[in-house]
């Protein structure tokens, strides 16, 4: 009897689970094993692929990558046998603007460092069930590039329904377009008006955030909050970083002269593209990471081309062999959505290493996972498959960048949100 | 007057001494014989060692494609290569017929009327031929990247007939149309039975009979429709069932959705795997783009054809999407799940018998055109370069010697072809004749080149 009985309660408690508990993997739900015949690490410094492996995911978060036969499941996981099938990370475009509603480039002044995008956010929009389905599930949603600061980005994941759940991190970045579209602003706005417009909104908004370290430090009185200038003070601290729309070897060397080396805040190119691989000796010198895109190479074009691009002769190159083969190490890609579309971060990828790119130590995967997480400082907790970050895992049937590999299901923070065994291919 | 007509320039003052000074007949005789050969010669490309993709269902590892005069004369293993012929060594890489670009624009250097615009130094040739393409459809024309060459570029002058299905009283006309072209024809097909007892029989009358409709009906042209729609697609798929032709449906974005009524009407489709449409989200039924698209169609029995959303050479920098990008773009149909074989149809075969040059090009057969590509991987591959390109069985694309791409993972060069020591029992004439075949490859003969090209001019001359 009392058998029995301890019986139905654990019976009514395993239905109980499975009625209301989450996803095995998912926050609050039980473990979760994945075993595949290639897990892609993509790890930025470290290991790029561990054949055989299993990856062990709890409470949303990685908990364990090792090899099949000597990494033990424990009891109660859920074992999914992904046969062929290979496993990477998700990937995390630092350059969309997709996001949500198109409102996100709202040209109040010159310099807006105080506008947020993350008030344009729409969770599960069209763009966003696309972008997970091809295997992005981390993008910054940033403003345009209308004025030479169009606000701030927010990094989010895309396989979220509520902004709660999307929201990785606000402010994301700062959004800086220093060249190639702000002079549309109003007419007699060039290069020297603008770094010296940047320049001067950079120190007023610096100043600010030693303001506010000095009374933090000192436990002073704490200075007025000005909502225009708060984003500073996650700049100071690299806890936001400047995202900047920069391309053209001349500007390219002003984003690393001006924003890194002169004014020292965290910054990363993200366009680069034209003849920008020709300051990229520069840029690794001054620790300023290449997030390229949409353009993927610099190839003579018609005239208006030619006066940006340094490049006359029959020649086709890649921008991102450019970077790289100046000794350049932290290149990753991006699509400027919907430019490119957000499904085909991947092919940015590819089509980077079609012209040029070295892939022998699959750089091109690290350049849409573990260098974009490094760039906007997220790698503590996306990028890669290592212990402790977030489950954003994809299961592919192949090599994730090939355009012909299809992304098979995709797990968001241990969740899986998307299975083609479930669901009609959406990309 | 053959002789001086045909020797060589080196060979000309010797020449009009023998006819002058009348020397002995035999040796005369001998000059006339070499140069009669000559005439006659055949000109052989023999593509060694590739491993062939036919298109046709063979995979014929380390083979060798043999052209004669521009056409396919054979293809296999431990073929008979004439001495004469020119080799283009394909050890290690890839053979495959030249890309069907079904359209594009910009790749033959003109525009309009292919036959006077055409031209084959163009840049954006090169480019088309360095991404694989060989034959191209351009302002409903059919023309090949004969680069260099305006001889034969042209195919076909008239590809398809368009027609139009959009708008309740564009789609009522054109349905009057199909009815009395159709009447029209079944009238006169039963015209020409009963004449030939009644020769006074008069022929039935051609009013309201539409000229295009008719040569479609008569199977003379094939009708191309440009719809995306599912509905729109729907109503050609019943047209062309009940009217009993086999229409080209150009977007056939939603194709998928009604995939079975397509298959069904034979149709063709000319499909960009990565095309954009929304679903009408407030219907539950199927609609908007897909993926999955050319292989669902595929799996449905309608013939793929596969093109990029941009049709012209995009060097503004954001690659991947434009002519250049055709093999990615068949790639994205393979993601939907279209088998790669069926895939490399939709760039090759599949557009050239949309085309009406199926019989010409797109597969690698004997007696076909001689186009193919030679590339350092798989076609499908994103990293896949081609690193030679041949039409009409004359190499017209040299990845490394052009400047566009030879940077990019340069092609190892090939291991010098071993000397062959003269063997002192043969004749100085043999020496001459081997020097001929080596031709580019050995500097020791330059005069031997020289002379090959005095050739030519010396008949220009005449």
């Amino acid at each position: 009897m009392i058998i029995r009985h301890s019986l139905t309660i654990l019976l009514a408690a395993a239905l109980g689970g499975a009625v209301l508990a989450a996803d095995p993997g998912a926050t609050g739900g039980g473990g979760l094993a994945l075993r595949a015949s290639k897990v892609l690490i993509a790890a930025y410094d470290g290991p790029a692929v561990l054949n055989h492996g299993i990856v062990l995911v709890k409470d949303g978060l990685i908990e364990a990558v090792g090899p099949a036969r000597s990494t033990p499941v424990p009891a109660g996981y859920v074992l999914v046998g992904l046969g062929k099938r290979w496993l990477a990370p998700g990937m995390i475009d630092l350059h969309s603007h997709v996001g949500g509603t198109w409102d996100i480039n709202d040209m109040v002044f010159l310099t807006n460092p105080g506008l947020r995008a993350n008030t344009a956010v729409r969770p599960g929009n069209s763009n966003l069930d696309r972008a997970v389905a091809g295997g992005v599930t981390t993008i910054l949603f940033i403003p345009g590039s209308g004025s030479n600061m169009g606000g701030q980005g927010v990094l989010l994941r895309t396989g979220e329904e509520t902004y709660g759940g999307a929201e990785l991190r606000a402010p994301g970045s700062l959004k800086v377009a220093q060249a190639g579209n702000p002079e549309g602003y109003i007419f007699g706005v060039g290069r020297s008006f603008m770094n010296w417009n940047l320049r001067n909104t950079f120190k007023r908004g610096i100043a600010y955030a030693k303001r506010w370290e000095q009374a933090e430090a000192t436990a002073v009185k704490q200075p007025d909050r000005n909502p225009q200038w708060e984003i500073f003070r996650h700049l100071r601290k690299n806890e936001a970083q400047v995202s900047t729309h920069t391309q053209v070897y001349q500007v390219v060397l002003a984003t690393i002269t001006i924003i890194a080396q002169e004014l020292e805040m965290p910054v990363y190119i993200d366009h680069g593209t034209f003849d920008g691989y020709r300051a990229a000796e520069l840029a690794e010198q001054a620790n300023v990471p290449a997030i390229l895109g949409p353009r993927s190479i610099d190839a003579p074009a018609g005239y208006w081309f030619r006066m940006w691009s340094g490049s006359q002769v029959e020649r086709v190159q890649g921008v991102a062999a450019g970077y790289q083969e100046r000794g350049h190490r932290m290149v990753g890609f991006n699509t400027d959505a919907p430019v490119v579309p957000q499904e085909e971060l991947s092919l940015q990828a590819a089509v980077g290493v079609r012209y040029g790119f070295d892939n022998s130590e699959m750089d091109a995967l690290r350049g849409v996972t573990s260098v974009p997480a490094k760039a906007a400082g997220i790698d503590q907790r996306a990028g890669s498959i290592e212990v402790g970050k977030e489950a954003n895992l994809l299961i592919l049937n192949g090599d994730p960048i090939d355009p012909r590999t299809g992304v098979e299901a995709v797990y968001s923070r241990g969740r899986k949100v998307y299975d083609t065994a479930l669901d009609r291919r959406r990309w | 007057m053959m002789i001086t007509l045909k020797v060589k320039v080196g060979q000309l003052s010797l020449a009009a001494l023998f006819l002058v000074s009348g020397l002995s007949a035999p040796a005369a005789g001998l000059l006339a014989l070499e140069d009669e050969d000559k005439e006659e010669q055949p000109e052989w490309l023999a593509v060694t060692g590739g491993d062939v993709f036919t298109g046709t269902g063979s995979y014929l590892r380390g083979a060798t494609v043999l052209a004669k005069d521009g056409k396919i004369d054979s293809i296999g293993y431990d073929l008979f290569i004439p001495e004469e012929a020119e080799r283009l060594d394909a050890g290690g890489m890839r053979v495959y017929p030249g890309l069907v670009a079904i359209s594009s624009s910009g790749l033959l250097g003109g525009s309009g009327d292919l036959a006077d615009t055409i031209d084959p130094f163009s840049s954006r040739m090169v480019l088309g031929l360095a991404a694989g393409i060989t034959t191209t459809s351009q302002s409903n024309q059919v023309a090949k990247l004969k680069r260099g060459e305006l001889e034969g570029a042209v195919l076909s002058e008239k590809a398809f007939s368009g027609l139009t299905w959009s708008g309740a009283g564009g789609k009522r006309a054109l349905k009057e149309k199909f009815e009395t072209t159709a009447t029209y024809l079944r009238a006169y097909r039963e015209w020409e039975e009963l004449v030939k007892k009644d020769k006074e029989l008069k022929e039935p009358s051609k009013r309201g009979v539409d000229s295009t409709v008719l040569a479609v009906l008569e199977g003379r042209i094939l009708a191309k429709f440009s719809a995306n729609g599912r509905d729109d697609l729907l109503g050609i798929a019943r047209l062309a069932q009940k009217y009993g032709f086999r229409p080209v449906i150009e977007g056939c974005g939603e194709g998928w959705a009604v995939a079975d009524e397509l298959g069904r009407a034979g149709a063709m489709a000319i499909v960009t795997p990565r095309y954009r449409r929304s679903k009408e989200e407030s219907l539950v039924r199927d609609g908007g783009s897909s993926i999955e698209n050319a292989a669902i169609l595929h799996l449905a029995g309608v013939s793929v054809a596969v093109i990029p959303s941009s049709k012209s050479v995009n060097l503004g920098g954001i690659a991947g999407r434009d002519i250049m990008h055709l093999i990615i773009e068949a790639g994205f149909a393979v993601r939907g799940g279209l088998p790669e074989k069926s895939a490399i149809d939709a760039i090759t075969i599949q557009p050239a018998r949309m085309l009406g040059v199926g019989h010409r090009v797109g597969s690698l057969e004997v007696g076909k055109d001689c186009d193919l590509i030679v590339t350092d991987g798989d076609l499908l591959h994103y990293e896949t370069f081609v690193q030679y390109a041949v039409v009409d069985g004359k190499l017209v694309y040299d990845k490394q010697e052009e400047l566009w791409f030879s940077h990019i993972r340069p092609r190892p060069e090939a291991p010098a072809p071993e000397e062959s020591p003269v063997d002192a029992g043969e004749r100085p004439e043999d020496i001459e004749d081997d020097g001929e075949a080596g031709d580019d490859d050995e500097s020791g003969d330059e005069d031997e080149e020289d002379g090959d090209e005095g050739d030519e001019d010396e008949e220009g001359d005449d």
